[in-house]
């Protein structure tokens, strides 16, 4: 469902991404991990075109997201995403967040936008905290809700970039389990992460990038117990 | 949200309608009696059954017994020229409608033709026949040298070496400019002002006619005035017509025939047998005076706070868009906003104001308000600055906020309205109310082209009761509550914004 073919992007002379083709299935959950700066950040953000490409093109269920016709807004619309600093709106209270883009763009009742927000929050297990303002809330906290608040808007498809790399030690369990039960459900899911144990067990795919190039695709099993590149092994090696 | 657009919006549609009427002719009598200095009052009370010829006078009416304003009853502008130019357009088939304005702006009103004549104690000089055309003169007054009662200055020769104050513009500054060997001379723009110069020491003594040098030794009991030899090349004050009239012969005529029936002495004694200033004996500060007065100053708190909404509301708005026009990603729109900002920000806003109230008929043809011009000239000037400070407060929101409204699908105009403008506001808070609290004090500037605010009000108070500091001090006080309220609402509005940390 989602097809990437050559994909670069570069800062001026600066390249980021080189020449990355992959296609991703409908359900399928990748776990994208590599050093830093290895571009995994700038892959995720092009597939929603956060970060516009120089190059190569991105197709999502036949819509080419690179082709400048394409209504982006739609697109997104279809396409959550988490980040690794929340970025709630401050100053709505949680259900506000949850319910804003649902109403003000598709249109929901009130009334049908709360309802749904309220069973969201007790998928995420926060239903208490509906009408709070997120400065109230914990890091894990906040990140189940911005989960929930892209859950609100029915996407297809879920990328979550670093979610837990903000967090403190103790509040990843938390919201990797609210990952985890959504990866579990069917839900097609890109994962920036550094959490290797959760990679290996929720994935299906891992991507492993280095200096922008995508060197290595494996199913997880295959991926941890041999890497096939000498610098996956490396990475591996300094991780585990 | 949504309820954050209501606030502003709902209250500047208000704004515009109640300005419109007050602008407009539809209303009259209510806002154009609180917002002119008289404006159509005179007009209303005249009966319409006249053939509905309406002809409009300027004047400034702060020169007792020629011009004042009947602070006391009502606020009409009354005196001598009043009743000379009532009796002379009546008699012409005219309705007459009085517009005040600060003396400064009447040769302006004249040239852009506002107004269709001018009487306001204006004297025949050279400087403005270049400029606009005058009657016959109507009056010629004494000079008379105002001093402290026992500084002995009663003559002109006492008067070598001394600094010497005048109005500047009147009849009085040529006489000055004659007299030989004066120490100093100086001229400023309200007579209030030069008797406060007397008073604190830095002026010996003021040219001033010999009516309201009366007004002024009545009021002050530390002064006295002496007369001088009257001079026989003065040519007095007359009618002033825009360059090449046709009403001017008319008039002329009318005038001479008030001349010679004694008409116009019997009017010229009425006026100057009338004390219409007070009597004081107290030499410092007496508040008594404002007896009476109270009332008028106060109508002025709703006429600035009238004004300050409207340009602070509009200001707000436009300069909203121009900081999005200054982060647009379309080039012309940003240079735009930044040559906008370059010249509003770079040219005195009271330049601004006479352009606006003075340039809007002649080039779109349409009648302007005082109170019109002055919202749209302040808002137009305060956007100038706000669009910076936005720009300011937009530039702080967290990119992630804008990162996530886009990754929603959130169109551009809802994340602006909804997510990064109130973040940008919070941020802004303290600038936007020094940016109110900036409009409410300089609203005082409107009073130059006749909008009729505290300030105005107070000047108007000065020269009917010949005290300087009492109406001044009245209304600094209030001055001081509005601000003092303003920045206490600031504080809850603030506190409300916070609750969400």
């Amino acid at each position: 469902m989602i097809k990437v073919e050559h994909l670069n992007k570069s800062y001026g002379k600066n390249a980021v991404l080189h020449d990355i083709s992959t296609t991703v299935d409908r359900g399928e959950v990748v776990a994208i991990i590599g050093p830093s700066g290895s571009g995994k950040s700038t892959f995720l953000r092009c597939l929603n075109l956060l970060e516009t490409p120089t190059g190569g093109s991105i197709t999502i269920d036949g819509t080419v997201l690179t082709d400048p016709k394409t209504d982006m807004g739609l697109v997104r619309q279809r396409i959550g995403m988490v980040f690794q600093h929340f970025h709630l709106f401050p100053h709505m209270t949680v259900i506000d967040n949850i319910t804003f883009a649902p109403t003000r763009v598709k249109g929901l009742s009130k009334e049908e936008a709360r309802a749904k927000g309220l069973q969201l929050l007790e998928r995420v297990g926060l239903a208490e905290k509906a009408d709070v303002y997120p400065s109230k809330l914990s890091g894990g906290q906040k990140q189940r809700v911005a989960i929930a608040r892209s859950l609100a808007m029915d996407p297809d498809i879920m990328l979550f970039d670093e979610p837990t790399s903000a967090l403190d030690p103790e509040m990843v369990k938390e919201v990797l389990a609210v990952i985890r039960d959504l990866a579990s459900s069917g839900m097609t899911m890109l994962i920036v992460t550094h959490e290797m144990k959760f990679a290996r067990e929720a994935s299906d795919t891992i991507y492993f990038l280095d200096a922008g190039r995508l060197i290595e695709r494996a199913d997880p099993e295959t991926f941890f117990a041999s890497p096939q590149s000498e610098r996956a092994a490396r990475f591996l090696e300094q991780v585990l | 949200m949504s309820r954050w657009l209501k606030w502003v919006v709902t209250p500047l549609a208000a704004l515009i309608l109640v300005t419109g009427i007050a602008g407009g002719s539809g209303f009259g009598g209510f806002f154009a009696s609180l917002t002119g200095d008289a404006g159509l009052a005179l007009a209303a009370g005249e009966s319409t059954s006249d053939s509905g010829k309406t002809i409009i006078m300027g004047t400034s009416p702060d020169y007792p017994p020629y011009e004042s304003v009947d602070a006391k009853n009502g606020g009409d502008i009354i005196g001598l020229d009043v009743e000379i130019a009532k009796a002379i357009t009546e008699r012409l088939g005219y309705t007459l409608e009085i517009s005040g304005m600060d003396f400064s702006g009447l040769i302006a009103a004249l040239q852009t033709e506002r107004v269709d004549f001018v009487m306001s104690a204006m004297s025949v000089t050279e400087e403005r026949k270049q400029s606009i055309d005058f009657s016959d003169s109507y009056y010629a007054a004494r000079n008379t040298i105002v001093a402290l009662k026992d500084s002995g200055l009663t003559t002109e020769d006492a008067l070598k070496g001394k600094r010497v104050g005048v109005q500047l513009g009147s009849t009085q500054e040529e006489a000055v400019m004659k007299m030989e060997g004066l120490g100093e001379i100086k001229k400023l723009d309200k007579l209030p002002n030069l008797i406060l110069e007397i008073k604190s020491g830095r002026l010996d003594a003021v040219i001033v006619e010999d009516a309201v040098a009366a007004g002024y030794t009545d009021a002050n009991p530390d002064l006295s005035f002496a007369m001088l030899e009257p001079n026989p090349e003065d040519l007095g004050y007359a009618i002033a017509f825009p360059k090449g009239s046709e009403l001017i012969p008319a008039f002329n005529a009318e005038l001479q025939k008030m001349k010679d029936s004694g008409e116009l002495q019997t009017l010229v004694d009425k006026w100057f047998n009338t004390k219409s200033g007070v009597k004081s004996t107290k030499k410092g500060i007496d508040f008594s005076v404002l007896n009476g007065y109270v009332g008028y100053i106060f109508k002025g708190i709703f006429v600035t706070l009238l004004f300050t909404l409207v340009s602070a509301v509009f200001g707000f708005i436009w300069g909203g868009i121009l900081s999005l026009f200054k982060i647009s990603s379309i080039a012309p729109l940003r240079w735009f906003a930044t040559v906008y900002t370059s010249i509003f920000r770079g040219t005195p806003l009271l330049l601004q104001l006479f352009l606006i109230y003075y340039g809007t008929p002649q080039l779109f043809n349409y009648d302007i308000s005082p109170l019109m011009a002055a919202g749209l000239a302040f808002g137009l000037n305060s956007a100038a600055y706000l669009s910076e400070t936005i720009r300011g407060g937009i530039m702080a929101v967290d990119k992630g906020q804008r990162e996530a409204a886009i990754a929603l699908g959130i169109p551009y105009k809802t994340m602006m309205i909804s997510i990064i403008f109130p973040q940008a506001v919070k941020n802004i808070l303290p600038a936007l109310v020094n940016e109110c609290v900036a409009l409410v004090k300089e609203s005082s500037l409107v009073s130059i082209i006749g909008v009729a605010d505290l300030m105005r009000r107070a000047n108007v108070v000065q020269a009917n009761t010949f005290k300087a500091f009492e109406a001044l001090l009245l209304v600094g006080a209030i001055y001081y509550v509005l601000v003092l309220t303003l920045t206490s609402l600031a504080g809850l509005l603030e506190r409300r914004m916070r609750r969400s940390d």
